[in-house]
């Protein structure tokens, strides 16, 4: 038997999106009992790659929780809709990339988690280059304490 | 076995490995540990020192008593003998007779020799003074009241514990089982300042940096003029300020080392080791003195913009004007887009920057700068199609800007930088429509 398994996809396969235009899909949950599940969350959500630390911002959240007698059947698929925001576009630079996805976390008993992710992009910008002489500034130290 | 169990993991990102479960389980253990170190620290605090001291400047009873004798009490210690003044008092509570040995609450030993000597001569022997006596305990008594400065320091030792135990234990209790998803969403709809950054922003861009940091300042020939990122003067003080210091330090040592000589009792390890920090010294005086001249002789720069912010694929104009008095070989105008990085490595912090767009937008050669005759010049600025737009989160940045670079006869080139806003275009596609820019 496979392990419990998150299916997410976009209404009309789409993966470029506009600023301001509705994202919306559906998820399902596979392979996973209706009184396992505790919680399911669904975000929309940017995140930051590359050299720098990562930053995450969400845009829009939505809880299931078993808890507040909301109950998931995992069988039927679970919808999502959210209208895109203006910024920031998705973007492939050298020291920093921003990353939009759709993350669906499943909160199972027992401390157990199953995460399902489907990124998408946000606008169209193209990927970055160095600039001409490939400026580069050394690292610089900021403090010596985390 | 596919893969070695690694000891130590990795520690940033998706990248990490350790258990984050343990994780908040060793950072409560910790927080808790501080918070009961804090907690039991104060209660000692609190019963040795601070309510004494208090209940001293609060309940001790006003009386009158009689100086018998005076001395100086000694406690030897690795460091020499301490002393502390001992003042014996007489004094009559309830026609009961007592006599102490006694002076304040606090009552510490000091190096300070003299200091403890002239208390003691501040009470003959003979005359009454005022003394304060504890009715719970009329044994104890005291020649003086007031609180010591041990009576905060002692209280901030355990504070500090009990802060940062308690903040941390509140963290984890407070994020325990949630998502990072959850506490970001969470975070977000509890920071009004958030909101208010997006409201300044005008346009309504999220984590794109509010245009009113670069347009409040109006411009005489167009609309807005640029803020500098970071004034020559600073520069040049920060320079003198480094060149005063280091070689005033190094000078002492110097001459420390050139008497040795001078008596005929060279230092050669004084010496030899003088030797590379003075050899700093004169690379720092150069350095400051280059930066003099340079300031001196290349007077403010002036950048302003007919509009803000700016757009992929969008054009502007500029207006650059340039005072001093010296000759220039070429000045350039640049338009450029910075990625920074800002992470951590090890306890350090780091911070680190890729240029990916540069686009030379003005060029002049070969010119003379007049004292009162400022060079200007206007130009078109046109932000490139397909570029990124502005963006900064917490470690993470890109910044739009104009430099204006000038090469001088005779004394080093200079770089001045203008931060500029660059919107994303409303449809998204950054200028470009179909591949063309619009």
């Amino acid at each position: 038997m496979n392990g419990p398994l998150v299916r997410i996809r976009f209404d009309g396969n789409g993966r470029v999106y506009r600023p301001g235009e509705t994202l919306s899909g559906e998820y399902r949950i596979e392979s996973v009992a209706p009184d396992e599940i505790k919680a399911v969350e669904v975000s929309v959500l940017w995140y930051t790659e590359g050299k720098g630390d990562e930053d995450l911002a969400v845009h829009s959240f939505w809880r299931v929780s078993a808890e507040n007698g909301d109950r998931s059947d995992p069988p039927r698929p679970g919808r999502f809709s959210t209208v895109l925001p203006r910024s920031p576009l998705s973007y492939r630079g050298i020291l920093v990339r921003i990353r939009w996805c759709v993350r669906v976390r499943v909160f199972l008993t027992r401390g157990r988690e199953v995460m399902g992710e489907l990124a998408f992009r946000l606008g169209d910008v193209p990927a970055a280059r160095a600039a001409g002489n490939g400026h580069r500034e050394a690292p610089s130290e900021k403090a010596t304490l985390a | 076995m596919a893969r070695n169990f690694r000891i130590v993991p990795k520690k940033r990102g998706n990248r990490s490995t350790g258990s984050k479960w343990w994780g908040r389980v060793i950072e409560a253990s910790l927080s808790a540990a501080a918070l009961a170190v804090g907690c039991v620290g104060l209660v000692i605090v609190l019963n040795r020192v601070v309510v004494p001291e208090w209940r001293t400047n609060h309940q001790f009873v006003e009386h009158r008593c009689t100086v018998l004798d005076a001395r100086l009490g000694e406690q030897k210690t690795e460091d020499g003998t301490l002393c502390r003044p001992e003042i014996r008092i007489q004094y009559t509570v309830d026609g009961q007779k007592y006599v102490v040995w006694t002076y304040s609450k606090s009552w510490q030993y000091s190096s300070n020799r003299a200091v403890e000597q002239a208390i003691l001569e501040r009470y003959p022997l003979g005359p009454e003074y005022v003394c304060w006596y504890d009715p719970a305990d009329p044994s104890v008594a005291v020649l003086v009241r007031g609180y010591s400065l041990w009576f905060w320091l002692t209280l901030a030792m355990p504070a500090s514990f009990i802060l940062i135990g308690g903040g941390g234990l509140l963290h984890v209790v407070m994020t325990w089982g949630k998502s990072a998803e959850r506490r970001a969403a969470q975070a977000q709809r509890g920071s009004p300042l958030d909101l208010l950054d997006a409201e300044r922003a005008g346009a309504g861009f999220p984590c794109v940096p509010a245009p009113a940091s670069v347009t409040n300042s109006p411009g005489t020939t167009l609309s807005y003029r640029l803020p500098v990122v970071a004034a020559s003067g600073w520069k040049l003080f920060a320079a003198m300020v480094a060149c005063l210091g280091w070689n005033g330090i190094v000078a002492l040592f110097a001459c420390v080392a050139i008497s040795g000589f001078l008596e005929g009792r060279p230092d050669w390890v004084l010496t030899l080791c003088v030797i590379p920090f003075a050899g700093v010294g004169v690379a720092i005086i150069v350095y400051a003195f280059r930066y003099l001249l340079l300031a001196s002789a290349v007077g403010p720069t002036l950048v302003e913009v007919s509009e803000q912010p700016l757009y992929p694929g969008k054009r502007c104009e500029a207006f650059v004007s340039q005072t001093g008095r010296m000759r220039v070989n070429s000045l350039d105008v640049l338009l450029v887009c910075d990625e920074d990085a800002t992470f951590h490595q090890g306890t350090n912090t780091r911070r680190e920057s890729l240029r990916v767009v540069e686009q030379a937008v003005y060029h002049r050669v070969e010119f003379d700068l007049r004292h009162g005759v400022p060079f200007e010049a206007r130009f078109p600025v046109e932000i490139p199609a397909g570029t990124m737009h502005s963006f900064k989160s917490d470690h993470n940045e890109i910044r739009w800007k104009i430099l204006v670079k000038g090469e001088i006869a005779g004394r080093p080139s200079f770089v001045r930088s203008f931060p500029v806003i660059v919107c994303p275009a409303a449809n998204g596609s950054n200028g470009k429509v179909n591949g063309q820019a619009s």
